[in-house]
């Protein structure tokens, strides 16, 4: 057989051809990609395979149910190595590739803003669990938020611990992040607005040792302690340094208190602590099927880090459904016309900022059992 | 007054700790003229040990033992695979290699048991004691207490036997001890042992204050590698004196002057010293003739 100069001239545009047509048949392939930035090491790794394993049981249950326009939903995850420069390179990766649709980002506010700048370059939807009320009010009209934001924490902790628990002399803990640093501005806002006084401590993430912090929250004579703790390692070395150097006040947290891994950390020392959750298993009908499906595949008692990633992506899903189509933007107004939508975290109500909830519920430590109390819902 | 006491015991506790993790620096650094920056990572992967051993049902001395042998067959092959192939290079590839072999300790350790934190119970039942107005943690007055036996340990074999004096002669001047018929490469495969079961020591007894994490290990091994410098880079001493300054200067920081910059203390004072005192509290001053 000859090889004609036209062969060879078809034969070499064929070979440059083929990588776009693959790529191109893929981008309208078989599947709706959707990315996720998670932490698979560093501090965080744990609770990053929780989120993990929550999203993956959400999208099982939306492929068992049809998929994502007809097509099966599949997951990319990127590890964000739980640092702010982590999760910028997690995102660049997924966003280069053009097929994936929509995202899931962090449950670490800082993360969150690091990665936010490329958020709104991409123009993409992205699912966040950061908790700053910044996050969904500094005009980036891509981030949807599944957990409430810490301005309702902030004010459920500061009524529940002055007309519950009765006591206005408060000490705020907090990490110096910027959870940490919003969530302890919201706390202490909320109580001055109540008339209570309040002494404000921060402290640096992955400390070793919290004697001088438990000392200073011991000298300013407070009755009860409010707590914002990014990781928990170190809620868990605070915990039993407190306890054991003699401070028994009452404890309202945000809800890293009740996180799996606090309570294993801490044990005995977190006890008849009060929390506040966004994710309580017998706060709803759809908390508790969300808790039961978790038991049975995971065997481990779920926590927000799986709950919002769950009702992320169902959110997200049905976000697409909705829109009949993976145009960005049909996909935005699709999610925010999402309401009463019933998740593992609470009905989801979405505003036009991209926040999805709208209030905490209230839990006891008992034993290490985590009790659910209340739920206390706003409507700003 | 009650402040400061309680504030001067904890501060000594985690400086103990930091004064273990230097000792190890110091050691290597000695014996081959490199800093092992995987150091903080011994510690790690003891704690790890440690955890399998009680885990797997063992007595807490015998998971004790165990971990410690295990240490010891980590500082083996650290030699073998890091350092001995790379012993006629500069200090730089050694360095990097010892960069590379912390991050692959680290990664292993994820990989072969996972991102969960653990939780390893005390030597004690009691986990402290009251005495007056201060709070003893009885593992931080077991960690200060090791400190000290090691401090007499070290003194006594490092001056007092031959093989600590061969140890001795083969930091100082490698060729000269290889003319007296000593065996440079097995005191420094000693050093990497005793090196590596010093880091595990450290990293076993800080687990029940600090929980078992991939990221212990790093976390302490910065504040040792501070702590080496200010005490004075090669020194014993040094590194025990840097230890215990360190830990008590970052806590006394921390309560009288700001928390959140607690860990900025330890580094202002290592700068400090960089620009005034280079050499560290006990190192000599190295002068270069024109």
């Amino acid at each position: 057989m000859r090889l004609t100069r036209r062969d060879f001239a078809t034969g070499i545009a064929a070979g440059i051809a083929a990588p776009y047509l693959i790529r191109s048949a893929n981008a309208q392939g078989a599947t709706i990609k959707i990315g996720m930035c998670a932490p698979v090491t560093g501090p965080a790794a744990e609770s990053g395979g929780y989120a993990i394993k929550g999203a993956k049981l959400a999208l099982e249950a939306v492929n068992k149910a049809g998929g994502i326009l007809g097509k099966q939903g599949e997951l990319i995850v990127e590890d964000d190595q739980t640092t702010n420069p982590g999760i910028v390179l997690a995102f660049s990766k997924l966003a280069s590739q053009p097929d994936i649709v929509g995202f899931l980002g962090s449950i670490r506010s800082t993360q969150v803003h690091a990665m936010a700048p490329d958020v709104i370059k991409l123009g993409k939807p992205v699912m966040i669990g950061g908790t700053d009320p910044k996050l969904t009010h500094m005009g980036n009209q891509w981030l949807f938020r599944f957990r409430p934001n810490d301005s309702y924490s902030g004010r459920v902790i500061a009524e529940f611990g002055v007309n519950t628990l009765g006591k206005k002399k408060w000490a705020v803990l907090h990490s110096t992040d910027a959870f940490g640093t919003a969530g302890g501005n919201a706390l202490t806002g909320a109580l001055e607005k109540l008339g209570c006084t309040t002494f404000d401590q921060g402290y640096a993430n992955q400390s070793q040792d919290f004697t001088p912090v438990v000392l200073a929250i011991k000298q300013s004579g407070a009755d009860i302690l409010g707590s914002y703790f990014t990781f928990e390692n170190d809620l868990g070395i605070f915990a039993r340094q407190l306890r054991q150097l003699g401070v028994n006040i009452p404890w309202v947290g945000s809800p890293s208190i009740v996180n799996i891994t606090a309570l294993k950390l801490a044990g005995p020392a977190l006890h008849n602590t009060y929390g506040v959750a966004d994710y309580a298993e017998n706060s709803s009908e759809g908390s508790k099927a969300f808790g039961k499906i978790y038991r049975d595949s995971v065997k481990v008692a779920p926590d927000n880090q799986s709950s919002w990633t769950f009702d992320a992506i169902n959110v997200l899903s049905a976000g697409i459904n909705k829109a009949g189509s993976t145009d960005p933007g049909k996909i935005r107004e699709a999610i925010l016309g999402i309401k009463k939508f019933p998740g593992a975290e609470g009905e989801y109500n979405f505003d036009q900022n991209g926040d999805g909830l709208h209030g905490y519920n209230i839990v006891k430590n008992e034993k290490g059992a985590i009790v659910f109390d209340k739920h206390i819902e706003f409507n700003d | 007054m009650d402040l400061a006491l309680q504030l001067l015991f904890t501060g000594i506790g985690i400086g103990a700790v930091y004064a273990l993790v230097a000792l190890g620096f110091v050691l290597i650094f000695r014996a081959t003229n490199v800093v092992n920056f995987a150091q903080g990572e011994f510690s790690m992967v003891a704690a790890y040990l440690m955890v399998v051993a009680v885990e797997a049902g063992l007595p807490y001395w015998a998971a004790f033992i165990v971990a410690l042998l295990g240490m010891a067959l980590v500082g083996v092959v650290f030699n073998l695979g890091v350092y001995y192939p790379l012993r006629h290079r500069t200090y730089l590839p050694v360095i990097i290699a010892t960069i590379g072999a912390s991050i692959l300790l680290a990664n292993s350790v994820l990989a072969i048991y996972g991102p969960q934190p653990q939780v390893l119970e005390g030597w004690f039942e009691t986990p402290g004691i009251q005495v007056g107005p201060v709070y003893l943690d009885s593992q931080y007055l077991l960690i200060i207490g090791v400190t000290i036996c090691l401090v007499i340990f070290n003194f006594w074999f490092f001056e007092k036997t031959l093989l600590g004096k061969k140890l001795q002669a083969t930091s100082q001047d490698k060729e000269m001890a290889s003319l007296l018929g000593i065996s440079v490469s097995t005191m420094i495969m000693i050093t990497f042992i005793y090196s590596a079961v010093l880091g595990g020591l450290a990293g076993i007894l800080v687990a029940p204050v600090l929980f078992v994490s991939i990221q212990m290990g790093s976390t302490i091994a910065l504040k040792a590698f501070a702590a080496t410098i200010i005490g004075g880079f090669g020194d014993v001493a040094g590194a025990i004196i840097g230890g215990l300054a360190l830990g008590v200067i970052e806590t006394f920081g921390a309560a009288y002057i700001s928390v959140p910059y607690k860990d900025g203390f330890a580094f202002l004072v290592l700068i400090a010293f960089l620009i005034f005192r280079p050499q560290g509290i006990f190192g000599e001053r190295v002068a270069e003739k024109a």
